[in-house]
């Protein structure tokens, strides 16, 4: 039991539920409770910003995926930090300038029909979902490693899941956006400074950056995974060797003898952690090595993995809902900017942290020292595992506390900003649209807390069934993986509508529609193939093996989502008849001139009393 | 968002905001200048970014030679690099985007005073 890490983790928990309850007071209408009255200035948001979008994916799944697969693991964090270019450049100030509550509201008046609203919204809660699940997982296996220990008779696992949902539903429940800005500012604070702190315990410790890449790149990478004694013992009908071949040479003699006495019990349901060889996937002739790429992506995946990260961010329903909170497109530009320093400095760092966490967990390993999470040859089972782990070698309980601290606000920031983004979907787009119009506004901010409390379980069931279908096992960094099929479905489905909507006038309801459809089904389908391949249900041959073995999508379903918007669009020619009006809301700088004039650009305080 | 006046019954549809009105003629121009603004920088943007993985893909010698320590290219721009890049695009866009806001602001004042004149 860690009792300091808890304490601090405890700490952070309580400070959390203080700031909602503060905010409570100056949460009363639906403008506060999902854009915190747009009040929010360049360097609050900012923070806010990026304590939306740094999740669980970036805290310990970089670092994870770093630690697992090297140079392709890096890409992870590249490609998080340019998403915001195509934000900064293309959509950033035209969604601002047009001036609404959500990504539904902008389809809805750039397009003019309830159907591109609901099929929007739908959008947005699938997008959401997919994001969602990976924060429980970090929950679960964060916990693990914390706490060690499940409460009410839960296991570890369970225990963190349903923890974390709880907390988050309370706060944002009670708090509204203006109480999960606040949070979002103070949790984004916090990761970044757990992750500057690793690292310079790390450096503290010895770390050289260049000479532990030469090191970890001396030999081929070392692949973890747990398997079933059946699993390790059948044959590749291609090679007809076993696992179980492949990791004898591998492993030190004394690691394999307790594979092999695990094997001989053959408990059909025991997973037995191996080490494993690699292979180059990119050039298949050479070594995987640490340093270079190849080991997750084949050329294909290389260049749809970086289109996934760089078009994925433009189509997160939570943080285009937050360039909503910005006074003015100036600002929201400003905002992105910020934003780009904060977790650029960031994602810097964190693949610092998953090489350190290579060298100092394996040498602490081998020095007799022990670690709360499984490990086989020197290395974690569970990659994600490694910031908590390298925290707690480094640092012991106090810097293990805050590096667990930083988890879980990581975590936190996310789920509120995705609570939000999806309440704002049911109770903003369609309650207040279409089922009660003419709702008090008491009403429609209890319609959107009721709509928090039913996501927030939803995503909860979600995060439970991840290791009882095995995804845990099925991929080797599991959080950065899952984030980014996040980001492959938004970016198929919202961001050719909202490039298209926002670049050129001749788009049409049917088009957008159309497109959306699109984008969002073929990359959902292309996902599951991929998952249901990975778990051995379809096949590596034929035509669903091809696009099963897409690891992402993108670079099929956005251009197909693209295409779509302006094939139907073209054949369908039908503009809104108010077209000019609706440009002018996006391009128009007249409110901001008029603004400007009269200083009512500035930020007001986002909690004044009014 | 102030309180607008919209005129969109005429050929010549226009918002107003306070002093201030956007016609179609105007946002169109602000549009255009955005539009050349945000795709130059986008088309920059681009075409580093995915010179990377075509780098990863055909280039040898930024794939596999080290050149600081275990630092190959490829995994110095990856890491560090690409940071400054997406800094120095992002300063440099703002900054461009928001005197094009200033110019354009006052010439769409000058055509709404022209067309006001010409009324």
């Amino acid at each position: 039991m860690n009792t300091i890490a808890i304490i601090l983790v405890v700490g952070l928990i309580l400070f959390t539920i203080a700031l909602s309850i503060f905010s409570r007071r100056f949460t009363r209408t639906t403008a506060d409770f999902y854009l915190a009255g747009r009040k929010v200035g360049s360097f609050s948001n900012a923070s806010a910003i990026s304590g939306d979008y740094l999740s669980a994916a970036s805290f310990l799944g970089v670092a994870g995926a770093v630690y697992a697969s090297g140079l392709d693991g890096v890409w992870y964090a590249a490609g998080f930090a340019g998403g915001f270019m195509v934000v900064v450049l293309f959509i950033a100030s035209a969604l601002r300038r047009f001036g609404e509550y959500t990504v539904a509201d902008f389809a809805f008046g750039r397009f003019g029909s309830n159907r591109v609203r609901l099929i929007t919204v739908l959008a947005v809660l699938l997008t959401s979902l997919f994001y969602m699940a990976p924060q429980m997982f970090g929950a679960g296996t964060t916990w693990a490693v914390l706490v060690g220990r499940g409460i009410f008779g839960m296991d570890p696992y369970t225990s963190g899941v349903v923890v974390v949902t709880a907390i988050m539903a309370f706060y944002v429940v009670v708090g509204g956006m203006k109480g999960t800005t606040l949070n979002q500012i103070f949790q984004f604070w916090w990761l970044w400074f757990a992750m500057l702190l690793v690292v310079i315990f790390a450096f503290g410790n010895g770390f050289s950056y260049p000479k532990a890449l030469a090191e970890a790149s001396k030999a081929p990478i070392v692949n973890t995974k747990a398997l079933t004694a059946k699993e390790l013992t059948t044959a590749d009908p291609k090679t007809g060797k076993t696992p179980l071949d492949s990791a004898e040479k591998i492993m030190t003699a004394e690691e394999f003898a307790k594979v092999e006495a695990a094997v001989a019990v053959n408990d059909p349901k025991a997973k037995i952690p191996v080490a494993l060889g690699s292979k180059n996937k990119l050039h298949t002739l050479r070594d995987q090595l640490f340093a270079e790429p190849g080991h997750r992506y084949n050329a294909f995946d290389q260049f749809s993995m970086v289109l996934a990260l760089v078009l994925g961010t433009a189509g997160l329903p939570h943080i285009l809902n937050r360039y909503y909170t910005n006074p003015s497109g100036a600002a929201a530009r400003r905002s992105t900017f910020w934003v780009l320093i904060f977790i650029g400095t960031f994602y810097i760092l964190a693949p610092i942290a998953g090489l350190a966490g290579l060298g100092f967990i394996k040498e602490y390993i081998a020095g007799g020292g022990t670690v709360a999470a499984t490990t086989v040859n020197g290395l974690l089972v569970k990659p994600d595992q490694v910031m908590p782990t390298l925290g707690s070698i480094l640092g012991g309980q106090w810097l293990m506390g805050v590096v667990a601290a930083g988890a879980f606000a990581a975590m936190f920031s996310t789920i509120g900003g995705l609570l939000i983004a999806a309440a704002s979907a049911v109770g903003h787009d369609v309650y207040e649209k279409y089922i009660n119009p003419n709702a008090t506004e008491a009403k429609r901010v209890f319609v959107g807390k009721a709509s928090v409390l039913a996501f927030a379980l939803l995503a909860m069931l979600i995060g439970l069934a991840i290791p009882k279908y095995g995804l845990d096992q099925a991929y080797p960094a599991l959080i950065a993986m899952m984030v980014t099929w996040a980001f492959s479905v938004g970016a198929s489905a919202f961001v050719p509508m909202l490039l298209t909507g926002i670049w050129w006038k001749g788009t049409t309801e049917r088009g957008a529609t159309a497109g959306i459809t699109v984008g969002l089904s073929s990359a959902i389908a292309i996902i599951f193939l991929n998952i249901l391949q990975q778990l051995g249900t379809v096949g590596k041959e034929g035509i669903l093996g091809f696009f099963g073995a897409l690891t992402f999508p993108v670079l099929f379903t956005f251009p197909l989502g693209l295409l779509t918007i302006i094939i139907v669009s073209k054949i369908d020619g039908q503009l809104p008849k108010n077209v000019d009006e609706i440009w002018m809301r996006i391009h128009g700088t007249a409110n901001e001139r008029h603004e400007k004039q009269h200083g009512l650009d500035k930020v007001g305080g986002m909690f004044a009393k009014k | 968002m102030g309180d607008p006046t919209m005129n969109t019954g005429v050929a010549n549809a226009s918002i107003q905001h306070g002093d201030h009105t956007d016609t179609i003629e105007s946002v169109d121009m602000v549009f255009r200048a955005q539009r050349k603004l945000s795709f130059t920088y986008g088309a920059v943007f681009f075409a580093v970014t995915l010179a990377i993985p075509a780098s990863s893909v055909w280039w040898e010698g930024w794939y596999s030679v080290p050149i600081w320590g275990g630092f190959t290219a490829n995994y110095l721009f990856v890491s560090l690099l690409y940071y400054f890049f997406l800094w120095g695009m992002a300063w440099s866009y703002s900054k461009q985007a928001d005197k094009l806001d200033m110019r354009l602001g006052d010439m769409a004042d000058e055509i709404t005073a022209r067309d006001g004149e010409g009324a």
